[in-house]
């Protein structure tokens, strides 16, 4: 008999020795694994919308920092207003490279003049926009006409030939963005020429006109020259201009981040205590185990088998049933963020999408491991003390 | 054989039950028509139609665990293979689910129904292959 049937056999003999192990594995492995998983999916999210948004800053009206960053992640559509006098005022600083100013719209609640209810919609102004020239660059190869709109991942209509209904005005959806995990998946970007004209045709065709202000905007995204701190543009522009909050990117949804933290946090502990209490069923069902097979063992030194061959073994069989526990624990956590991914962000309230392959494989080594160190820390001395008993002593007993 | 049997009743009333509380009509939300009348929306009969998939599956249940022919065994788990692709077709295909995704159907009904539905498909093609080479001296 070869050392896997060996452990194979010892295994299926005692069923609920092993499920206990399995499932001490399981939530070693599990538990860490989901929570590392979530946080880290909500920090890639992040990251992909402040990569799609390019700014180095993002200027909106005074206390409206929060309405705006739940806005951009969860797609709840908040218009907030600003004179548009301070794009020039802002454009004016020698710092700034670049500027874009964006109108926040919404789409009304159930009224069959729009599609979708209380859809996000952001206006920009393609002649200074840089936030969606690359994706109209990479796909569509030239700028989006009037009527023209694009949609974030989960925007799309059951025709591809049909049209999205804006405040009564049929607009033509050219394209998708890539997934976010955040609500700017589900907003739709047109120009402002395309806004102006719903805005027009709404008085007749919409069941609430839609007011566009023309010396209004909702926020600004500054790109900055090389080499400028952004804190001391900042400054500036809180300094020089009125009414204004202005968020420098890495800042960007801080309450966010903050609240991915916190839950990090409270969880550790209550990961802490779980680790602990696994480790000592584990080292606890791993003494039972070895008190319980001296017999056996000694019968199998007494056969010939050196103490080194009955250590391995049993840290062998120790060590093969943590890394199915662990195996099956992480493989249930992936399925489930998987198939509940839009759950995670919308019952949740936090962005989500899988991190990227790396990091992934990273945090699935590390919870197999994990799970691995500790059922083998926790099964170790219990072997050591049954390998180092002598075959008599052990049958004896 | 048997502890796939249970988990297949157990999979049945999830599929019987979870829906019923995860679409939008248990959460109030409906179409408005222009006359003020409320439609519920697609994701309602998908809900529904689940049940119809919950009680063959729930038979085929039991069926696996107190038949020990091999002919019903092998029949009772095809019909717990396309009572299982009936279960995710469902909200995927034949019906569907509300299209947006912070709609609790979409987020939770749907995603929970594929995940049972696949499960149900795995145990049910486990249990047609334990009955295929179920001897004939032990029926």
């Amino acid at each position: 008999m070869n050392v896997p049937r060996l452990i194979h056999r010892n295994v299926t003999r005692n069923p609920f020795r092993s499920g206990v192990v399995f499932s001490c594995a399981f939530l070693l492995a599990a538990l860490p694994f989901a929570v590392t998983f979530i946080t880290e999916g909500g920090r890639a999210s992040l990251q992909r919308v402040l990569g799609r948004l390019g700014a180095d800053l993002l200027i909106v009206p005074e206390g409206a920092e929060v309405k705006v960053e739940t806005a951009l992640l969860m797609g709840k559509p908040a218009p907030v207003w600003m004179p548009r006098e301070n794009l020039d005022k802002i454009a004016r600083m020698p710092e700034v490279a670049r500027l874009s100013p964006q109108v926040h719209l919404a789409t009304l609640a159930g009224a069959s003049c729009c599609s979708a209810s209380e859809m996000f919609i952001v206006v920009y102004e393609p002649d200074t926009d840089f936030t969606l020239r690359p994706w109209l660059d990479q796909h569509l190869g030239r700028e989006l006409g009037p009527g023209e709109v694009i949609g974030g991942s989960q925007v799309f209509l059951p025709n591809p030939k049909a049209n999205i209904l804006v405040y009564g005005s049929p607009v033509s959806l050219k394209g998708n963005l890539a997934r976010s995990g955040t609500g700017l998946d589900q907003t739709l970007f047109m120009t402002s020429e395309t806004a102006r004209e719903v805005a027009r045709m709404s008085k007749t065709r919409a069941e609430q006109e839609l007011v566009v202000p023309t010396n209004q905007i909702s926020a600004i995204l500054v790109k900055l020259q090389p080499g400028t701190l952004p804190e001391r543009v900042a400054a500036r522009i809180a300094r020089e201009v009125s009414g204004v909050t202005v968020i420098q990117s890495p800042a960007l949804f801080q309450a966010t981040r903050r609240e991915l933290t916190g839950l990090m946090r409270i969880i550790f502990v209550i990961l802490t205590l779980v680790w602990l209490l696994s480790v000592t069923v584990a080292g606890l069902i791993f003494s039972l185990a070895a008190h319980e097979r001296r017999r056996e063992l000694g019968v199998l030194r007494a056969l010939g088998s050196s103490r080194a061959f009955v250590f391995r073994l049993l840290l062998a069989e120790a060590a093969a049933l943590a890394f199915a526990g662990a195996a099956g624990g992480i493989a249930l956590c992936l399925t489930l963020a998987f198939c509940f991914q839009e759950a995670i962000v919308f019952l949740l309230k936090i962005p989500f999408l899988f991190p990227p392959p790396l990091l992934l494989a990273a945090l699935v080594l590390g919870g197999l491991l994990v799970a691995l160190l500790s059922v083998v820390l926790a099964a170790l001395v219990p072997i050591w003390r049954i390998s180092r008993m002598e075959p008599a002593q052990a049958m004896r007993e | 054989m048997k502890a796939a049997a249970a988990s297949l009743i157990v999979l049945a009333l999830l599929i019987g039950v979870i829906p019923q509380f995860t679409d939008c009509q248990s959460q109030g939300k409906a179409i408005q028509l222009p006359n003020g009348k409320t439609l519920p929306m697609k994701c309602h009969w998908t809900a529904r139609a689940e049940i119809a998939v919950a009680v063959p599956l729930l038979l085929s249940g039991i069926l696996l665990i107190s038949c020990r022919h091999r002919e019903s065994r092998r029949n009772a788990a095809l019909m717990t293979i396309v009572s299982g692709l009936l279960g995710i077709l469902l909200p995927t295909v034949l019906i569907g689910v509300c299209a947006k995704p912070d709609m609790p159907c979409y987020a939770l009904m749907k995603p929970t129904l594929v995940l049972a539905g696949s499960l149900v498909v795995a145990l049910g093609a486990g249990c047609f292959i334990r009955a295929v080479r179920q001897r004939d001296a032990n029926p």
